[in-house]
């Protein structure tokens, strides 16, 4: 039923005077509205931690023993005032892609890396230039490199793809960033596992699937998640390895 | 109202309207991406990509839950009746929001790899099967496309080309949009919020939603129109005196659709309630120059042959209208859109 008390809005004509501060206010609690929300979701993000690319490191070249994990690492050897000999490096190419392919045929052998270190916390990792700029083989004799078998360890913790962790993208974990961690899984950047509680005195531990294999796609459901599993665990150099047997993984509630 | 089809018939109304709410969103835009992190100041701050990706995911949310609170507002109060007015530029406004969010994101989380951005975003994550960890971009997909069916069928040509009823249940999609950002939301970014800032609002605003429409239903059954009673086909609608001159009566015919009766000039003429334009509700319109106006966009009509004066050519269907004493009876079948009936004169007494 209309009703004659009422102004009526015609949206092609003036609109009628009693209407008139009515619809003055309402578009005041619009405006305010987009305004409140915008500057309190705005300037309530959370902080990302402190990682990402350390440009004004500079370009880095150094020098060490590929190993095959078979994410490959870098143990270095010679390093510079930033990277010192007996330093571990996870290595990734630019963009969504590890260096699988490039370290595959310098598996023990020498090499030298250059590119731009990725850090957070006491975990580095380095990516690479394009080509043989990025990584060549190195003249000389490869020292041999100690393994130190750590035993079995129940973890729980979070898998990430390493690169985003360490500040390739800020936020870079989490399950809003499932996707694009698996995304980069899947390029053979190195997974990490953040375990929740320092292991050997540290939070971040590459993680591999079983017996030198990658993770398994059992894994990939999991990413991002609160887990637990069992492994493995070995130091190389001042990084954690740690080999997942794919039956113990299971999700924690909280 | 027009007789041709043009991208926007503008009006001053039109204009204030889409000023207000540009006004409104850039402020949102300007305050989130611009302000904001000068307030944070993060040391290590989150990449300008997600922040732009958050700023316009957030504001295209902010602008659906406004939208569609003023629907239910303007059942509540039709003073609020003005918002529902422009409301489709609103709606397209929004696409362009959702559209830059969607950008963003595509080209951060799902660029840099060797596979196709587009088709990355559909085999990234395909963890269907469990509710931590599901893919919740697949509901801002979702939510993209029915935002864009809306906006691509959203002028006049698509209403009419459509029918009314069609152009009417395709955009209820906006319902299952809202429903879709709601998981999107949900299942995504309020997962690893540390501050709930946004996890307030956006569960006040969903809310808001919610209780609006819940609250204007309420009111709907319990005074809403009434059915009329059927006697030999005829149906019984009020006595003549309650019409109040230039306003109408509406009742629920026994096949569903509503009938309009209203007293100009002294005498009673019976009309669909269904505007031809959206099915707006002219029984809550008036005359104005002689012509009944719908209370949605304008649309006017001879009370006397249910015809948009010339040179428009939108009609609606009669009906057959008579006096049974002091009542007004309309007869429950519809003449086809355009048919004059002559209006029943109600005699004054002295």
């Amino acid at each position: 039923m209309s009703d004659k008390n009422n102004p009526f809005f015609v949206g092609y004509l003036p609109v009628p005077g009693p209407l008139r501060r009515f619809l003055l206010l309402a578009s005041v609690l619009v405006v305010a509205t987009f305004l409140l929300t915008g500057l309190l979701i705005g300037s309530t993000q959370d902080e990302p931690p402190a990682s990402g690319f350390r440009f004004d490191y500079g370009r880095q070249t150094v020098t060490g023993v590929i190993e095959l994990t078979p994410y490959p690492l870098l143990r270095v050897t010679q390093g510079n005032d930033l990277i010192k000999p007996g330093k571990t490096l996870m290595l990734t190419s630019g963009g969504k892609a590890g260096v699988d392919m490039r370290a595959m045929g310098l598996e023990g052998q020498l090499a030298t890396v250059s590119g731009i270190i990725l850090q957070r916390g006491t975990i580095d990792m380095m990516q690479l230039r394009g080509g043989r700029q990025g990584l060549a083989a190195a003249e000389g004799d490869p020292p041999e490199m100690v393994t130190e078998q750590l035993g079995r360890w129940k973890v729980a913790g979070e898998i990430c793809d390493g690169k985003c962790l360490n500040g390739a993208m800020r936020p870079g974990r989490g399950l809003a960033h499932k996707a694009c961690a698996n995304l980069c899984l899947l390029g053979d950047v190195p997974p990490v596992f953040v375990s929740t509680q320092p292991i050997e005195g540290s939070d971040f531990m590459l993680i591999t699937g079983p017996d030198g294999t990658r993770l398994p796609d059992a894994a990939y459901n999991y990413i991002g998640q609160f887990i637990s599993l069992e492994g493995d665990l070995e130091r190389r150099g001042d990084i954690l390895v740690l080999r997942m047997d794919t039956t113990t993984m299971e999700l924690i509630d909280g | 109202m027009s007789v041709k089809y043009i991208p926007v018939q503008w009006n001053r109304n039109k204009w204030l309207y889409d000023a207000v709410m540009l006004v409104g969103v850039v402020l949102f835009l300007w305050l989130f991406i611009f302000v904001s992190p000068e307030l944070l100041s993060h040391e290590f701050p989150i990449n300008p990509q997600v922040h732009n990706a958050r700023a316009f995911g957030a504001c295209a949310f902010v602008m659906l839950t406004v939208i569609l609170c003023i629907g239910p507002l303007a059942r509540i109060d039709r003073r609020f009746l003005p918002l529902l007015y422009n409301r489709r530029h609103f709606g397209v406004m929004t696409v362009f929001v959702a559209i830059t969010h969607a950008s963003y994101i595509l080209n951060w989380y799902f660029a840099f790899s060797s596979s196709d951005k587009y088709e990355a975003l559909l085999f990234a994550n395909t963890s269907y099967g469990q509710l931590a960890g599901f893919p919740f971009e697949i509901f801002g997909v979702f939510a993209l496309l029915c935002l864009a069916v809306l906006a691509a069928t959203s002028h006049d040509f698509w209403m009419k080309f459509l029918t009314p009823p069609v152009w009417k249940r395709i955009h209820s999609l906006i319902y299952f949009a809202y429903l879709a950002v709601v998981a999107h939301v949900s299942l995504g970014i309020l997962q690893d919020q540390q501050n709930h800032t946004f996890t307030v609002i956006f569960i006040g605003g969903a809310l808001a939603v919610a209780g609006l429409h819940a609250y204007a239903a309420m009111l709907d059954w319990r005074g809403g129109d009434e059915r009329g009673a059927d006697i030999d086909g005829w149906i019984d609608i009020c006595d003549a005196g309650d019409i109040r001159e230039g306003f109408a009566k509406i009742k629920i015919l026994p096949s569903g659709d509503r009938v309009a009766v209203f007293r100009q000039d002294g005498r009673l003429s019976a009309i669909s309630n269904a505007c031809a334009h959206q099915n707006g509700p002219l029984g809550e319109g008036r005359v104005i120059d002689c012509l009944v106006t719908c209370p949605w966009h304008g649309f006017q009509y001879d009370v006397t042959n249910g015809r948009s004066p010339a040179p428009f050519t939108e009609m609606v269907p009669t009906y057959n209208i008579r006096l049974n004493g002091a009542g007004v009876q309309v007869h429950r079948d519809a003449n086809p859109p355009g048919t004059y009936v002559e209006p029943v004169q109600i005699e004054v007494t002295a």
